[in-house]
């Protein structure tokens, strides 16, 4: 069962977050210290680590800078009311892994948590990724389904990796315009849709079991369904 | 570079001129009272005096008279004084004067003869004035004598002499020294012209610019700073307000959109209450949207500092943006045309300008019916190049052209469509960090929505 560490003052917010990790599987501890959460954080029992930038001892800025410092590797999620593209930059400069800004849904702070877990967990470095008969190779750029090549154009390849590196994770519309496109804008609710459909188009053919799933009021996920 | 006109209207150089009017006129009333009386006084003291002498003459004997007479004459080596003796007819009889002038009223009031009388031990047509008086002798003769008075008017050129020299000396100097007095204020006007640009345009926390003079200009550019701190107060307290509220309801509004995404996972997919709970949650996710449009624009606008400019590839840029809002055009059966010419890189923010070309591109495909044509186009220019965005859509009437990036602005013909018009309010957020221009216009077919590049080191 992951476990994971939650630094946040506030006692709403933190609360919220327990909440919503708790209810998908995942063990929460909660620290409302920057020094404190410093101290704790760098126990290796943790999966991952959500950060709330304005922390009262140590702002969160200095923690994860400390953190990375010391050598500790363990993904963190910063969390912060200022939505600045600077502040952002500064974050993930600093080590962070993810940022997300308050007020924030609870699904998309899960489903960027998961993906964190996902990347921390020991990976043997891919060159084909596969979920039930799709395959993407990632070398030679080809994806198959059914032995079947698909043609893909450069950014639906870059969507289809995406999904598939994170299967079976819901995957939220902004995750998925941030981390494909690297945009941090709002780009509108139907875009990204247009964009999935399309790659639907191509790879949940007629007559193959449908591979790429809507999740209702949050996002997409890939996954084969049983 | 300023007219001449200009420095005539400013205040200094305008009581100047009045001022030295007055003072001409003034000075030439003076002086022309001087010489008038100066004149009326010399005219009637030579009038009184050839009276007297033209009777004195007259009563003498013929002898001591010819004598008087020539003594008369030769009494002056300049010549001013001459006489003559004429019969009853004005006939020449003797004398130096040759011809009795008709003007001359026998036994009457001292004339002045304007053009002189004929002498003949003259040669010259040149007469002087003359003042002249004729007495009839007792045996019916006239005697005729003139007196060259041109002293007179000799002291009246002086005296006008005086005032031209007079007047030339203080006017010439006071318009010279008028015109460089209003030079000063003249320049602070326009360091406060160039002051008020940037307030004009948005730019609130500028002030006009105050010497150390403490004169009435800075007076008053005191009392317009005062009244721009007090504007500046009450918009930031506006628009402090606003942002407080956007900020304050987000989060309520986010919990809210939990609660409901909850009941939604609770309901499971087929439940009669899920197609509520869906419209639930598209309207609580648009207000969201909203909310976040409205915190970003007020983000960008207090962004001073140009933090993320880098050299950035404009046309990669605008191959992005095509790339990534084409699918949507295609889905909804337009054509979405590309139109790149060799592009300079440029000055800018990466991030934020794909932010507001994804705006600008994605309001044109949203505004265009389907079937229709929406164009991105660059074109260079000398201060940096363009973005035209055109599309085929109903177009934005002229007089709403510049409300169109107001907040929440919407033109009649876009309600029915969704969004939270705050779209554009975004793109002019940007392009006002940039220092760019955003120009909106028609095309034959629809809008035309234009990002001017300025290039900083050109501008």
């Amino acid at each position: 069962m992951p476990r994971i560490l939650v630094i946040e003052d506030d006692d709403v917010t933190a609360r919220e977050i327990a909440a919503e990790l708790t209810s998908h599987g995942i063990d929460v501890d909660r620290i409302a210290d920057g020094s404190e959460g410093l101290l704790r954080a760098a126990d290796p029992c943790y999966d991952a680590i959500t950060l709330d930038m304005m922390l009262p001892g140590m702002d969160g800025l200095s923690v994860v800078t400390q953190l990375r410092a010391q050598g500790v590797v363990t993904p963190v999620l910063m969390i912060s009311a200022l939505c600045d593209v600077d502040e952002r930059v500064r974050g993930l400069r600093a080590g962070g892994d993810d940022y997300l800004t308050k007020p924030f849904a609870p699904d998309e702070m899960l489903a960027r948590v998961e993906v964190l877990l996902r990347r921390h967990r020991p990976q043997v470095p891919q060159t084909v990724l596969s979920v039930a008969d799709l395959e993407l190779d990632l070398v030679r750029h080809v994806a198959r389904r059914a032995d079947k090549e698909l043609s893909l154009l450069p950014t639906e390849f870059k969507l289809l990796e995406f999904l598939m590196r994170h299967a079976g994770q819901v995957l939220t519309r902004t995750m998925i315009f941030e981390t494909v496109w690297g945009f941090h804008f709002d780009p509108g609710t139907n875009l990204i849709d247009v964009h999935i459909g399309r790659l639907r188009r191509k790879i949940d053919v007629a007559g193959l079991a449908p591979l790429i799933h809507t999740v209702r009021g949050s996002g997409y996920s890939l996954a084969q369904t049983d | 570079m300023r007219k001449l006109t200009d420095s005539w209207r400013s205040t200094t150089a305008r009581l100047i001129l009045i001022y030295g009017t007055f003072f001409a006129l003034w000075g030439g009333v003076v002086i022309g009272l001087i010489y008038w009386q100066a004149a009326s006084y010399l005219g009637r003291v030579s009038n009184d005096l050839i009276g007297r002498q033209a009777t004195y003459f007259s009563m003498l004997d013929e002898r001591t008279r010819l004598h008087a007479l020539n003594d008369y004459d030769r009494l002056e080596t300049r010549r001013l004084n001459a006489w003559g003796v004429f019969d009853a007819q004005g006939k020449y009889l003797s004398g130096t004067i040759t011809t009795l002038p008709a003007m001359v009223p026998v036994n009457g009031p001292v004339a002045l003869l304007q053009r002189g009388v004929a002498r003949n031990d003259s040669s010259s047509d040149e007469h002087g004035r003359v003042r002249a008086a004729a007495v009839r002798l007792q045996d019916g003769r006239i005697l005729l004598i003139t007196r060259d008075t041109s002293i007179v008017d000799r002291i009246g050129t002086i005296v006008l002499q005086a005032l031209l020299w007079g007047l030339s000396l203080t006017v010439i100097p006071g318009l010279f020294g008028g015109l460089l007095l209003s030079r000063g204020p003249w320049r602070r006007v326009h360091a406060i012209r160039q002051a008020t640009m940037p307030i004009m345009q948005g730019d609130l926390a500028r002030r006009l610019p105050v010497s150390r003079h403490g004169d009435e200009l800075d007076m008053l550019a005191g009392i317009v700073n005062a009244m721009l701190d007090e504007i500046e107060r009450l918009l930031g307290e506006v628009k402090g307000v606003c942002d407080n509220i956007a900020h304050d309801l987000r989060t309520p509004l986010t919990r809210l959109r939990s609660r409901l995404y909850r009941l939604q996972q609770q309901f499971g997919e087929d439940s009669d209450e899920t197609a509520a709970l869906d419209a639930c949650m598209v309207d609580t996710d648009a207000l969201l949207d909203r909310f976040r449009a409205l915190l970003r624009i007020s983000e960008l606008e207090n962004q001073r500092r140009r933090v993320g400019f880098d050299n950035v590839d404009l046309a990669e840029i605008l191959r992005e943006v095509h790339a990534l809002y084409l699918p949507l055009a295609e889905d909804r059966g337009q054509q979405l045309a590309l139109d790149l010419p060799a592009l300079p890189f440029i000055h800018a923010d990466r991030h934020l300008l794909l932010e507001a070309l994804s705006n600008l591109v994605g309001n044109a495909i949203k505004f265009t019916p389907p079937g229709g044509l929406v164009e991105i186009r660059a074109r260079t220019a000398d201060d940096g190049p363009w973005v035209d965005v055109s599309d085929s859509g109903p177009g934005i009437p002229p007089d709403q052209r510049d409300a169109v990036t107001r907040r929440f602005y919407r033109t009649e013909s876009s309600r029915s469509t969704p969004g939270s018009g705050l779209g554009l309010s975004i793109v002019s957020a940007i392009a006002r960090l940039h220092g760019y221009t955003l120009e909106i216009a028609g095309s034959e077919r629809g809008a035309r929505l234009s990002l001017h590049c300025l290039d900083a080191a050109g501008a």
